[in-house]
């Protein structure tokens, strides 16, 4: 090679491998970020007070935790995935074993489209659809709202997996007299198991994060646990999203503790995704 | 022949599909219901007119999404002009340059930055980049450049159309990466034996395989546009919310998202007001799937000319 193309090389190389430096390097910034002025705001109450009790009134001082925006999460991820999941996996089945009907073409079109919808839309769909014929915002609302963030979402996952199964475990479950619906239920979602948790796993790990879809359908108050599924709750990013935008020292604190909480739980589950996804591949 | 069971499975599919079908008819409903009023009283106007005024009387209550519209085509755009070089140098990184292990290493963390809580990119957005911004980038680029109209007014907060783009940028490369990364490891292996076998350097091989993506490269950046139009927390805590169209990239503005987040939930105060919020997301919407349908269309549409399965 001339020397003048090996020093093209050389300078191209050093140009890739510096902007992909550049742009890996915010994860890290904001991993650290949230880590020191996250666990900052822990020590301060503790771990255990910060995820049960109560934030500090607006104007005083204290810090508090983040008790019914947590209880408030967990609610919500799981209502939307007892939503979410029997319809993922429905669409899925219908997609993979009736791949040549209309029906199926079109609901694989549609649920590839819901997928782009601006998830702040789909929080005015459910307002529109929920809150207001309830007269109040709630843990039905806010769940459905994420179950339709989820849904397209496990479904595309879903598909990919039930598919991946080689066709000649089917035939061997014809072949000795199975239904359709026993091939389906019993053999491929069998034998894909992981893959079909994989999916489920994914959806969840996107419903916890989700801040636009509980706007307007959510609606809890920061300072009370929630009582009833027809009646308001919190979230996690709706109390950083709120708290974030308040002039109070404490308030900020408490939302960078929030969010340390949120990363940790987003990791967790990250983590098990990874592990999963080695498991579903050998 | 179907037999009775298979019938009855089918049957018992289709509940969860009409769900679905449901749930993007009544989308359409109604956004398309609650969107006419406004554009009955206000006519084309309500895109082309940058007057924001909700009022409680209604003869000067009056709605007009132009800042909006312009303010989310505008960090849109920045979001995907800084993503597209820095996904694309990753792309070549990791295919061309980078040994399995650190190409494993680095992908597990782009799939990490893709699925971060958006509203931790917000909190830190907000309270780490704007300021970062405003000291080193736009005090700088004001001071010197101020002459030019993208510099021209002084960056009094952090809280800018810059801002939000960058963070939007940040938010929308693990996601151009991921489709510009597969479409290029997914270039036939006989494509790269021959480029190699001629003797090329890794900078000439990547520059051919490149070409061949194209058409790739394209949809990727219009689904990035699609992606970056749609984010709304994290824009909204750094735009600054004012209705203003100006050249500057100092200036605070609104994104259509940033907008409804913002006045959704005064909106039944006033007279209009909720049906022009509508009228703002059906245009979001028809947006988005426009950018989405022709991105996803040149994505897959490259994989089938290369007899690549999808």
């Amino acid at each position: 090679m001339s020397l003048r193309r090996k020093l093209i090389d050389r300078a191209f190389v050093a140009v890739i491998a510096l902007l992909s430096a550049v742009g890996i390097a915010p994860l890290f910034y904001i991993l650290t970020t949230v880590a020191i002025r996250g666990a900052e705001a822990i020590a301060r109450v503790g771990l255990w007070r910060f995820l049960t009790s109560i934030p500090p009134a607006p104007g005083t001082h204290g810090l508090g935790g983040i008790g019914p925006a947590l209880a408030g999460t967990l609610i919500l991820t799981a209502l939307s995935t007892l939503i979410g999941v029997p319809i993922s996996i429905g669409v899925a089945l219908l997609v993979v074993e009736f791949p040549n009907l209309f029906v199926s073409r079109a609901v694989r079109a549609l649920s590839k489209t819901f997928m782009e919808i601006p998830t702040i839309l789909l929080s005015m769909l459910v307002y529109t659809l929920l809150v207001v014929p309830m007269h109040t915002p709630s843990a039905i609302a806010g769940a459905l709202a994420l179950s339709l963030v989820m849904i397209p979402y496990t479904t595309t996952y879903l598909e990919t997996y039930l598919e991946s199964v080689p066709p000649i475990y089917r035939e061997a479950g014809y072949a000795i007299g199975m239904t359709k619906a026993g091939v389906a239920l019993r053999v491929v979602m069998g034998i894909a198991r992981k893959g079909v948790l994989l999916g489920i796993v994914m959806g969840v790990a996107r419903a916890l994060g989700e801040t636009a879809p509980l706007l307007f359908t959510a609606g809890g108050s920061h300072y009370a646990y929630p009582t009833s599924l027809t009646g308001p709750v919190d979230s996690i990013t709706l109390l950083i999203f709120d708290f974030a935008m308040t002039p109070y020292t404490n308030l900020i604190q408490v939302a960078w503790g929030a969010a340390l909480v949120l990363v940790a739980m987003y990791l967790a589950i990250f983590l098990a995704i990874k592990l999963l996804v080695k498991e579903v591949r050998t | 022949m179907r037999s009775r069971s298979d019938r009855l499975f089918l049957l018992s599919l289709l509940p969860p599909a009409a769900t679905i079908v449901a749930a993007m008819m009544l989308m359409i409903y109604v956004f398309v219901y609650h969107s006419v009023p406004v554009l009955v009283r206000e006519g084309l106007t309500f895109f082309a007119s940058s007057r924001w005024s909700p009022s409680t009387s209604l003869r000067s209550a009056f709605y007009g999404i132009l800042p909006a519209i312009y303010g989310t085509l505008v960090t849109s755009g920045i979001a995907v002009a800084i993503a597209l070089p820095l996904s694309l140098s990753m792309t070549l990184f990791l295919n061309e340059v980078a040994p399995p292990r650190i190409r494993a290493f680095f992908s597990t963390l782009v799939d990490m930055m893709a699925g971060l809580p958006t509203i931790v990119y917000g909190l830190w957005g907000l309270f780490v980049l704007a300021p970062l911004l405003q000291r080193l980038v736009m005090e700088p680029l004001h001071r010197y450049l101020g002459f030019l109209p993208l510099f021209s007014c002084p960056p009094i907060s952090g809280y800018s159309v810059l801002t939000a783009g960058v963070i939007l940028a940040i938010m929308v490369m693990p996601y151009t990466f991921a489709l510009m990364n597969e479409a290029y490891a997914s270039i036939p292996l006989t494509y790269r034996e021959a480029v190699l076998a001629m003797g090329a350097s890794r900078y000439e091989a990547s520059r051919i395989l490149l070409s061949m993506i194209r058409p790739a490269i394209v949809g990727s950046v219009l689904l990035g546009l699609g992606r970056a139009a749609s984010e709304t927390v994290a824009v909204t805590l750094v735009i600054g919310n004012t209705p203003t169209i100006s050249p500057c990239l100092f200036s605070s503005g609104y994104t259509i998202a940033s907008l409804i987040a913002t006045q959704y939930g005064e909106a039944p105060l006033y007279p209009f007001m909720v049906s022009a919020l509508y009228g703002a997301g059906l245009f979001l919407l028809v947006l988005g799937l426009a950018l989405n349908t022709v991105g996803l269309a040149l994505v897959t549409r490259w994989r089938v000319r290369m007899g690549v399965s999808a």
